[in-house]
């Protein structure tokens, strides 16, 4: 066996694996049918299509938010399956921000980003202030952190958010409409604090409308409807040639 | 008229509408005293309270009927609490055994009398588990109002949005660290009303036990009664240490709900 080959095979193995995955609420409607998808270390993989294509629950499917019907998920190696343990370690390595934030209202943004932290890692409490701090300064909150959620705008609240995902070190982050519950004045604020992130390496799935956006930071699209891949490329030819006549409509109708 | 002034009227006349009522009241009670040709004898209540023989204080039986109530409620305040917050998880659980037990446990608690279920407990129960008529009177109350404050807890619990449930999980925490740290602390501040008027029924119902001769408040009452014949005097005493215990619960119940932020998302 070569080294070099095999060092390079680890470097573009798939951190994210989802395989023909299908998932229904009510026994008929397929909300995800058939879904497969691939996302490399480092990668940005945005998800984009109509509302109610299933996009936030492919998302959610990805952390064990919700449980699958068929196929299979792999996170880093990890399979999430029906073991409560597999599913608390792959919680503890993907990290979620929600379109309304969901901060926890009775403890103040510094005790949002520590909680986590303390519980999950066992930090103590000096530990996880100091990681806390690093986060909230680079989100740009750092002057809020023993404010309570309520007396910060939306876009301060997303941006603790974001910290508090940070906190647990994940190596993936998962962002669904994370700027659409927000004012048009926020988004940006919160845009950059995500396109940094996306600099720096970390792999991403981001769910957005936010076109423009999307093409900047995504190295893939993957287009979805009715609960089908529609079409997944790399980002250039996503949006120049796609192959697909319904991606095209949709991309008609929103640019 | 400003509003100030407005609020101060106000007041002056929910004070002398409660005055009038309170004039009424005392002189329909004095005038049927009256008609049955009652003899009042304040003056010999205190010492059913206490007395002091040689500079000795020696507690008298209402005194220690208050003791015996005050441990009653406590205790069975705890109990009520722990198999309360227990139910309202297990109806919750995933576990369908779990819920099961809770269900059965509810469904006997609400659908029969308390003072059946304290006859159940001292003549049945009692001789088998071998335990005291304290602790059977403790384990009756208990198990009653756990069942009603186990509804008030899921209530409260439901009450949170799934968001915080959803935003606890990725995170990483476990259920146990999500109620314990994200759930129930935002839930108590919307628990603490309903459960207050909860503990209320509670001290009332304490009454019950005195029909398995504990001597609580109301049975020391009932005996001093047959003694002396005090009906009158003895029974608005009682009822007025039985106030005075609600009203402290209540005060508390309000100083802590002012000293705990309402912070819900
Ligand atoms: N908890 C749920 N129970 C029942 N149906 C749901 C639930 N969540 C989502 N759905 C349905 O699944 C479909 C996809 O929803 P969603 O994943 O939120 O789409 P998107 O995020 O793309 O707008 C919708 O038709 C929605 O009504
Ligand atoms: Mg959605």
């Amino acid at each position: 066996m070569n080294e070099n080959a095999s060092g390079l095979k680890s470097q573009v193995q798939p951190i994210v694996v989802v395989d023909s995955i299908s998932k229904s609420f009510t026994h008929n409607v397929k909300v995800l049918d058939n879904v497969s998808t691939r996302v490399t270390k480092g990668d940005v993989l945005v998800i984009i299509g109509p509302s109610g294509s299933g996009k936030s629950t492919f998302l959610r499917c990805l952390n064990g938010l919700e449980d699958i019907d068929q196929g299979t998920i792999l996170i880093d190696g990890i399979p999430l399956d029906d073991h409560e343990k597999n599913r608390l370690k792959i919680r503890r390595e993907v990290g979620m921000v929600f379109q309304s934030f969901h901060l926890f209202p009775h403890m103040t943004v510094l005790e949002n980003v520590n909680l986590a932290q303390k519980l999950v890692r066992k930090k103590s409490k000096i530990e996880a202030t100091q990681l806390s701090k690093d986060l909230l300064q680079k989100v740009g909150v750092d002057d809020k952190a023993a404010v309570y959620p309520n007396e910060l705008s939306g876009g301060q609240q997303q941006r603790v958010a974001i910290a508090r995902a940070l906190a647990l070190m994940p190596k993936i982050m998962l962002f669904d409409e994370a700027t659409s519950a927000l004012d048009p004045e926020m988004i940006g604020e919160v845009l950059d604090v995500i396109r940094d992130l996306a600099n720096d390496g970390m792999t991403m799935v981001v769910v957005t409308h936010e076109m423009g956006f999307a093409r900047e930071v995504s190295d893939r699209v993957l287009f979805m409807e009715h609960g089908c891949v529609i079409e997944e490329a790399p980002t250039e030819r996503f949006f120049q040639q796609p192959a697909q006549e319904r991606t095209r409509a949709f991309l008609r109708k929103i640019l | 008229m400003t509003r100030k002034k407005k609020n101060v009227l106000h007041v002056y006349r929910d004070i002398s509408v409660f005055a009038a009522f309170s004039c009424l009241f005392g002189w329909l009670v004095v005038r049927g005293g009256r008609e049955i040709a009652y003899t009042w004898h304040w003056n010999q209540i205190p010492r059913y309270f206490f007395q002091v023989d040689d500079g000795v204080y020696v507690s008298g039986p209402l005194m220690n009927g208050l003791q015996v109530t005050l441990q009653i409620i406590g205790l069975s305040l705890v109990l009520a609490g722990i198999l309360g917050l227990t139910t309202a998880l297990l109806r919750m659980s995933t576990s369908p055994v779990g819920r099961w037990i809770a269900r059965i446990y509810l469904e006997i608690i609400r659908n029969t009398p308390l003072l059946v279920q304290i006859f159940f407990l001292y003549f049945v129960m009692a001789p088998i588990l071998d335990v005291g008529r304290f602790a059977t009177a403790v384990l009756a109350l208990g198990m009653f109002e756990g069942a009603y404050a186990s509804e008030i807890f899921r209530a409260g619990i439901c009450s949170i949005g799934r968001g915080q449930w959803e935003a606890a999980y990725s995170s990483g925490l476990s259920t146990f660290d999500t109620y314990r740290k994200v759930i129930l602390p935002q839930a108590i501040r919307r628990i603490l009303p309903p459960l207050t008027s909860q503990a209320v029924s509670l001290v009332k119902d304490s009454a019950l036990v005195s029909t398995i001769a504990v001597y609580d408040l109301t049975m020391e009452g009932r005996t001093v009664i047959a003694e002396t014949f005090l009906t009158f005097e003895i029974w608005f005493t009682v009822a007025g240490m039985y106030l005075f215990i609600t009203l402290i619960l209540s005060a508390i119940a309000s100083l802590l709900e002012k000293y705990v932020p309402q912070r819900t998302a």
